[in-house]
């Protein structure tokens, strides 16, 4: 038994890798995509299967407990798997078009897809490793194998976007990675603990009661604002509206629909920890609310203010990594909000930029004020820039309403007004500020644009990396790209009104590795 | 360890770049033979590997990196920081205060033997970020980044001298690649910019 999970976990891990060596001597473009397609497609294979298995065995384990996947990380790694799905094949028809404009070389092809490849290598190894140090080494490598990824098209703005991601990135990683020492600091004269298992999680759990609590606590503050930085969270965000905007729509969606997610997934495995060895306190969780509060609040600020739409997306991203902590702080029913506000804002996140990125290559621009009556230019992908809008602001049918109804719920449950409040206004300014950008989207008129000429030209410089002459020839959607659009949305629309049994109960174990749900949500 | 906290000083106010890369390196070889010092006693293969590891890389390879930066982007020599000389030496200081601070607030007596190890690797941290944030060149901050790390080196090494050698390899490696990386970006930046300054990078705002 043991033995089939070793091979699983290892092909898992190996099979992306392999794939992103072997572009390396790849010598045409179609034959990288195709080893590109390859090696995320047997990946996802391999990590449907340990989802699978995990759901059936609770949990799984390999390499004396260095591989591990239990009901949380297999729950992420899902959600992992359903990003890289979407935005390889997004990444198909994008660098399609790129390639048909002139705008893609052998070179930068190949750039992009072993990067696309490790970096599919390097959020596993972050979800499918028990100990705490090589989950660091993960995310770090994340860092350093997206980073290149910014800038394929190279410009002085991806490169400057590219260098702050870098710097910053590092820095705070470097950050978790004292919080890490701290956290074996805080193990040692903890009998029935031998100190080479000092940073194992399953074994840091066991005995999480004896931790010293000052250490830990000192500990888990160095990894919020390590992993918080990568995650995201304001007011360690500054790298994230510049990379996200420059980066190909692909890359975008990536960063916005699971990186994030993954720092987030490692602040979540040390909660259970540091809440055991401070008696159950909730000093971590008002951390976490607190920063969550703080993100969602500098999200909306700046979403008022942000005529560029894959900048807007990006703050939209702030917020919600701001919910979703919220959601982890709160507690209780909270933690079963966060596992589902997480599944649905990667799922609907990836699709906006998709369509950001589609609208950009269309029109020649990202500036929303250009794309007025975006519809026009293409209807399939100025709608769905519409619906994602509409469904990332939480009208009702769509899911992310009935996540963020369940941390209202549970801010409720625990009689935390003051959060409550500061969350709602939050979210209204947030709700208005994107309806109003979304509503000329939708209707507007592309007339207004000359208006704002002048005003935008030095935007104009930013889409350096988009096709100088819009082409009207690009304006045909294939049936893979209504698929990208129909899928997803309708997946949201479908959880927003009927929960699956099998989901329901997998966010409940995964929330409950966090902390303890205290009632059933999705009944 | 005394003469990390001397050495981070000195980088603090050094105005050539070939000196601070000189220092860089020197920091990287102490801390290399601190891990042999440090367990003398119970030195293993192991401890061994790491210290060799670490010599190789910290003490050499960074430093032959960085110079090849240099002459790839052809810059000049002098750092031109956001805060002078003077004043940097002052927050230094004020950092080294700080780190004893830290020290005192955290519990780790009966884990760290050497006093004075907890300070120095907390005020080498303090020094890279100050580096990372204070000084305008790409490649400078790239040297703050490299003595951040080697703060947090001198803290593993000293509190947590038994995590496993895979996970220290790991963090040199990542160290390694980090350096690597952020060379070619530095080379990159360069040949689309025709300077490495950190401060121009800044058409991106909001």
């Amino acid at each position: 038994m043991d033995n089939t999970h070793t091979l699983l976990l290892l092909s898992l891990l190996l099979a992306p890798l392999v794939a992103g060596v072997l572009i390396i001597f790849v010598r045409s473009i179609r034959a990288i995509f195709i080893t590109m397609a390859a090696g995320i497609m047997a990946g996802s294979i391999f990590g449907m299967i340990a989802v699978i298995k995990t759901c059936k065995y609770g949990t799984i384990s390999a390499i004396s407990s260095w591989l591990y996947v239990d009901a949380l990380s297999s729950f992420t790694l899902a959600i992992m798997l359903i990003v890289y799905i979407l935005s390889t094949t997004f990444a198909y028809v994008y660098f399609k078009k790129e390639f048909l404009v002139g705008n893609l070389s052998l070179k930068q092809a190949r750039q992009f897809a072993a990067l696309w490849c490790g970096s599919f290598f390097s959020m596993t190894l972050v979800l499918v490793s028990n100990n705490l140090g090589i989950m660091w080494v993960g995310i770090e490598a994340t860092t350093l194998l997206t980073a290149f990824l910014i800038c394929i098209h190279s410009s002085k703005q991806s490169l400057e976007a590219m260098w702050k991601y870098l710097i910053i990135c590092s820095v705070g990683v470097a950050f978790a990675f004292l919080g890490t020492l701290l956290a074996a600091a805080s193990s040692r004269n903890v009998s029935g603990l031998e100190i080479n298992q000092a940073l194992l999680w399953t074994k840091l759990m066991v005995h999480a009661e004896m931790l010293n609590p000052a250490l830990i606590k000192a500990a888990f503050i160095f990894l919020v604002a390590g992993y918080g930085t990568k995650a995201g969270l304001a007011p360690m965000h500054n790298w994230l509206p510049d990379a996200h905007s420059q980066a190909p729509a692909p890359v975008s969606a990536l960063f916005s629909g699971f990186m994030l997610n993954a720092a987030l997934y490692c602040i979540m495995r040390y909660i259970p920890v540091v809440e055991a060895a401070t008696g159950r306190s909730g000093w971590s969780l008002t951390l976490m609310s607190a920063l969550g509060i703080f993100s969602i609040g500098i999200g909306a600020a700046f979403i008022i203010f942000q005529n560029d739409v894959k900048r807007l997306l990006a703050y939209c991203s702030v917020e919600h990594i701001g919910i979703i902590s919220l959601g982890l702080g709160l507690g209780g029913i909270g933690f079963f909000a966060a596992m589902f506000h997480t599944l649905n804002h990667s799922i609907c996140k990836s699709v906006s930029f998709f369509a950001a990125g589609r609208l950009g290559q269309i029109s020649g621009t990202h500036d929303l004020r250009k794309l007025n009556g975006a519809p026009k230019m293409s209807r399939l992908w100025g709608t769905a820039l519409f619906l994602c809008i509409l469904a990332l602001i939480g009208i009702a049918p769509f899911a992310i309403f009935m996540s963020e109804f369940q941390i209202l719920k549970a801010a409720v449950d625990s009689h935390s007004f003051v959060r409550l409040v500061l969350f709602l206004a939050g979210i209204s300014v947030v709700f208005i500020g994107m309806l109003s950008k979304a509503i000329p989207l939708m209707w507007g008129t592309a007339s207004e644009s000359t208006k704002v000429k002048n005003d935008s030209e030095s935007t104009e410089k930013r889409d350096i990396s988009l096709p100088a002459t819009p082409d009207i020839k690009l304006d045909k959607s294939t049936f893979l790209e209504i698929c990208l659009v129909i899928v997803p949305l309708s997946a949201l629309l479908i959880l927003g009104c009927w929960m699956p049994d099998f989901l329901g109960s997998s966010m409940t174990k995964a929330a409950d590795i966090i902390g303890k749900v205290t009632t059933m949500p999705h009944k | 360890m005394m003469l990390l906290i001397v050495l981070d000083l000195a980088l603090l106010c050094i105005s050539l770049i070939n000196t601070g890369i000189l220092i860089v390196g020197l920091q990287g070889l102490l801390l290399g033979f601190f891990v042999i010092a440090i367990h003398a006693n119970a030195l293993s293969v192991r401890l061994m590997a790491i210290a060799i590891a670490g010599i190789a890389i910290k003490g050499f390879l960074f430093p032959v990196l960085l110079r090849r930066a240099i002459r790839e982007a052809g810059i000049l020599r002098e750092i031109k920081p956001f805060v002078g000389p003077g004043l940097s030496l002052v927050s230094g200081i004020l950092m080294l205060a700080v780190a004893l601070w830290i020290k005192s607030k955290l519990p780790l007596g009966g884990i760290i033997d050497a006093p004075i190890t907890v300070p120095a690797s907390f005020m080498t941290i303090f020094t890279g970020l100050f580096l990372v944030i204070a000084r305008k060149k790409a490649l400078t901050q790239c040297m703050g980044y490299i003595v951040f790390e080697n703060g947090i080196y001198a803290f593993g090494i000293a509190a947590a001298g038994d995590i496993p050698l895979l996970v220290e390899l790991g963090l040199l490696l990542d160290a390694f690649v980090a350096v690597f990386v952020m060379g070619i970006a530095i080379y990159r930046i360069n040949q689309e910019f025709d300077h490495i300054d950190a401060t121009e990078l800044s058409s991106l705002k909001g």
